[in-house]
């Protein structure tokens, strides 16, 4: 079998998810037998021209960035954008919903000004460059990580799930968080996870972004229902809504 | 068959005795609600519960199951669940719903994986000690069950009485340490609960009878209340997943890590979910939640009892507490729709048909299973269309009639029903062609002569070519790849030509480029007795033929229509128009033929995904006389 060359890149996250990767532990092992990994800082240094599978981890935050990621683009056949920073800006574009200046201010104080600071409003991948899949989360689950890149070696489009996560929740017979008088945002949030955090005992915080089509006027009424307000709902929603629009 | 009273000592003994004979699943505590998981000891068992978040359903039809397992070149593996256990503790109104999942499961296609799984099953039933919050069994005449079981508890005071219903549940309890002989009061005092029962697990209540519902929801398609509730609607599937009497499912593939072998799941599924109905190339049979949200009603109270002849609501509550907007309660919903038609008449009553036989198969036939077949021949036809010839690698034949299809199988990428496309004249071999629109098709497109692949089938309807296309002249209209499964009619009956009268075939295609047989067309056309028309909606420079839609098509056809028998097929958005014309033309209804497209899965009536209302498209169809569907809102 022909190894389908795979590189992974990294722009503004945690690098959780690619610390997901390096915890797939036996599985890591199985990964390499199947692709060839050409670059990848967190494991390996070699570099490589094109990839058949390009994954980007992090979302895009500063000019010089965009420039690069135009670069892989042009250089893999199949992009993958790897985890909530990627896939929707993930908890990166909070930002955006203040001024610019006033965040670099905050964070970096005296030294907002100094060039390599630059900061533009995130962007997730797919505001810079056409993606061609999505591993959605924060971070990442590992399950649906191998099948996608499984999927991709077979030459096949991975199936990622465009339902709520309380169908998984259900199929795990949890205890709806709901009877806990929690907000969870499963009902409105893509599934995946196998409802990793409702199995947990808490309530689902929507890293995986929203279904297709979220009912949220639904989720609203739910709030009056039990004894929530409105506002509670959308403070919840803030942390990983994709629907941020980029300010300044 | 015996009956037993059972002291609490006596009976913790019991269920230790059987956990160490048997795997024992029985109900316990999950924080503040009640689950069925394997027990371990008699202690755990919460015989008290209200009732169980998922039903006992999981444990013969389980959330996932592995159906079989497969190789890269093809070979598949059944794997069926052997190891016998107790489920223990079942309420009447979950041994009611197992009754109903026994008859579906057997009837007509024998599903061997949920029935071995239920052979190896023994259903130690017992009567409600608390009501749930939204139990309405009193409405359903589920709060208790005669049948069902292999043996049914009833606490009485401090005791259970133990009555054993089959042969199994007598063997259990030959394994009771002690107890004695229940007095007459004892079965009195059981009467008395049972009683008690079917009046108290009535949270809500259902004022028509369940089995006037039939004719209740054929008047309420189009009330308002599907949009106004479903307003509301996460379209989550939370309500169909812990129903004990849903049963509909997805299947998977996965390929393991070595890319050499992979198992073939299913899964529980939910016709509440975005895209249960919805096809490869964007089209969605149920694009709209209210839609969605209608069909459960309708499963429940119609199609199902029309088929089986039992309501498929055992009325167990957990939908209700189940949908957080508070829109699933079926009671709610019935009742609404009956305070709006209080007046429906006995004769309206759907007459509940007789379950259908049950055929008893050896155990090792799997359904699901396919066989093996090779390609003779594989040729494109267009930039997404593949010609293919294939052969059973039994050296059988397929053996199907013109209008059926098999479903097609590639290991790590599912299946697919595709049409056949050859004559059942042509021996030996059988033919298709394959659009290339998604994951298996695409994997097809790659495979090359001599590459194996799965095949199960043939299923479904047929065109009438031995009955009423006999002698009559024949009007055949296609669109686009409609033309694949009709071409084995066009060749069925050239080849018996003498039986039937002139045959017109009338083609579509989008542009030049997309014509499918163009070679065969010029052959057919040639024939006596042959009109055969084409045209395409976008020509180029080169085509000198005909211009515009199919419909454009009919005027130039001349046919008598008492003597005609139509066939149409195409894609969704073609019928309502070529109906209309058809119509205009003085077609009778029940002189049109449709060939119809759904979601499928398993092509054997079981997984619902190719419902249109209470139609199995993949039994019933794809085949359908114009005038049986009429009524069938979701038809065309
Ligand atoms: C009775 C019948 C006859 C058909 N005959 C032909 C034929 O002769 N030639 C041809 O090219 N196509 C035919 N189709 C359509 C074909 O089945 C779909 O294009 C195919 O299932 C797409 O599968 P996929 O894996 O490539 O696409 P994906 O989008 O990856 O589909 C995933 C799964 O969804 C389901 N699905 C998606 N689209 C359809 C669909 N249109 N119909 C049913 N299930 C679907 C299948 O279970 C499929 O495995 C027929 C469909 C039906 C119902
Ligand atoms: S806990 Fe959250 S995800 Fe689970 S069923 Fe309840 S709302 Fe849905
Ligand atoms: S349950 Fe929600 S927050 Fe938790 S991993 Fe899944 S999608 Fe993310
Ligand atoms: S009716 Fe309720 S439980 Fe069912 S899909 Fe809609 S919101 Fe979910
Ligand atoms: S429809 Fe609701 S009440 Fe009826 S059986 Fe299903 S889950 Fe229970
Ligand atoms: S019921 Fe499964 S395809 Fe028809």
């Amino acid at each position: 079998m022909n190894k389908p060359k795979v590189a992974i890149f990294d722009f503004a996250g945690c690098e959780g998810c690619q610390l997901q990767i390096v915890n797939m532990e036996e599985e890591i092992l199985d990964l390499i037998s199947i692709v060839r990994l050409v670059e990848w800082r967190e494991g390996m240094s070699e570099q490589s021209e094109e990839y058949d599978v390009a994954i980007i981890e992090g979302s895009i935050t500063r000019p010089q960035d965009e420039e690069k990621v135009r670069q892989i683009r042009e250089r893999a056949k199949t992009l993958v954008a790897l985890g909530a920073c990627a896939t929707d800006g993930g908890v990166n574009k909070i930002k955006n919903r203040f001024d610019l200046q006033e965040v670099k201010q905050l964070v970096y104080g005296a030294d907002s000004a100094l060039p390599h600071l630059d900061s533009a409003p995130t962007k997730a991948v797919d505001e810079v460059v056409q993606v061609d899949y999505k591993i959605y989360g924060c971070p990442i689950d590992r399950r649906e990580f191998a099948h996608v890149v499984r999927s991709l070696v077979m030459g096949k489009r991975p199936e990622i799930p465009n339902y709520p996560v309380c169908v998984e929740c259900k199929r795990k017979e949890n205890v709806c968080r709901y009877e806990y008088h929690e907000i969870c945002l499963g009902p409105i949030t893509r599934a995946g996870c196998d409802a990793r955090c409702p199995s947990f005992g808490t309530w689902c915080f929507g890293c995986r972004g929203s279904v297709d089509e979220p009912n949220v006027q639904a989720a609203r009424e739910v709030m009056e229902r039990y004894g929530k307000k409105v506002e509670d709902l959308e403070d919840r929603m803030l942390l990983f809504s994709n629907k941020q629009e980029a300010r300044g | 068959m015996s009956t037993r009273k059972l002291n609490q000592e006596v009976f913790g003994l019991w269920v230790n005795e059987l956990i160490a004979r048997q795997r024992v699943v029985g109900v316990q505590a999950k924080e503040e609600r009640f689950v069925f998981e394997p027990l371990s000891k008699a202690e755990d068992l919460r015989l008290d519960y209200d009732v169980t978040i998922l039903p006992p359903k999981k444990y013969l039809l389980p959330q996932r199951e592995n159906l079989m397992a497969f190789t890269a070149q093809g070979e598949y593996e059944s794997r069926l669940e052997h190891e016998p256990f107790i489920l223990f503790g079942v309420h009447p109104y979950d041994v009611v719903a197992i009754s109903q999942l026994d008859a579906i499961f057997r009837a007509g296609h024998y599903d061997v994986h949920y029935m071995t799984r239920r052979r190896n099953a023994t259903i130690v039933a017992c009567d409600v000690q608390k009501a749930s919050a939204h139990v309405f069994a009193s409405s359903m005449n589920t709060a208790t069950v005669q049948d069902g079981f292999d043996l049914l508890l009833t606490k009485i005071g401090d005791d259970y009485l133990a009555d054993a219903g089959t042969e199994k549940g007598e063997a259990l309890l030959a394994l009771v340490p002690g107890g004695v002989e229940p007095a007459k009061e004892d079965f009195a005092k059981r009467e008395q609960v049972w009683r008690t029962n079917q009046e108290s697990l009535g949270k809500h209540d259902l004022k028509c009878r369940p089995d006037e519902l039939p004719a209740l929801l054929a008047k309420s398609y189009d009330d308002p209340i599907w949009e106004e509730k479903a307003r509301l609607c996460f379209s989550c599937g939370s309500c169909n997943l812990v129903c004990p009497t849903c049963y509909c499912f997805d299947v998977h593939d996965d390929m393991n890590w070595d890319m050499q072998t992979g198992t073939r799941t299913r899964s529980c599924d939910a016709c509440l979910l975005n895209e249960f109905a919805a096809v490869a190339g964007g089209h969605n049979f149920r694009r709209h939640p209210a839609e969605r949200y209608r069909h459960r009603f309708y499963r429940k109270g119609s199609y199902i009892p029309n088929k089986f002849g039992f309501v498929a609501c055992v009325g167990c509550g957990r939908c209700i507490s189940a949908c957080l907007t508070g829109i699933a309660n079926p009671v709610e919903i019935y009742n609404q729709l009956y305070a709006k038609s209080p007046d429906i008449e006995t004769s309206e009553q759907a007459a509940l048909p007789e379950v259908s036989p049950v055929t008893e198969r050896t155990l090792s036939e799997d359904i699901y299973a396919p066989q093996a077949a090779t390609l003779v021949q594989t040729r494109p036809l267009t930039e997404l269309e593949t010609f293919y010839e294939i052969r059973l690698d039994s050296g059988l034949e397929l053996g199907h009639e013109p209008g059926q299809f098999v479903e097609i199988s590639l290991p790590g990428f599912g299946e697919a029903p595709i049409s056949v496309s050859s004559s059942p004249t042509q021996r030996g071999t059988f033919q298709m062609v394959v659009r290339n629109v998604g994951n298996l098709t695409n994997a097809l497109g790659k495979l090359v002569t001599g590459d194996r692949i799965g095949v199960r089938g043939p299923f479904g309807s047929e065109f009438p070519v031995h009955d009423v296309m006999k002698g009559r002249d024949i009007l055949l209209i296609c669109g686009g790849i409609g033309l694949v499964p009709v071409r084995s009619a066009i060749n069925y009956i050239l080849d018996n030509r003498e039986d039937y009268g002139h045959m017109t075939i009338l083609y579509g295609a989008k542009t030049p480029a997309d014509r499918i047989f163009a070679d065969e067309q010029r052959d057919w056309g040639q024939r006596t007795h042959v009109t055969m028309l084409e045209t395409v909606d976008d020509p180029d420079e080169n085509w000198h033929g005909h211009v515009g839609r199919i419909t454009a098509l009919l005027p130039l056809v001349h046919i008598s229509p008492e003597n005609t028998i139509a066939v149409v097929c195409g894609p969704p958005v073609m019928y309502r128009f070529v109906l209309e014309e058809l119509q205009k033309m003085g077609m009778s209804d029940d002189s049109i033929y449709l060939s119809l497209e759904r979601r499928m899965k398993c092509g054997v009536g079981k997984c619902g995904h190719c419902q249109m209302n209470g139609v199995y498209v993949c039994q019933e169809g794809p085949v359908f006389q114009y005038s049986t569907i009429r009524e069938v809102m979701e038809a065309i």
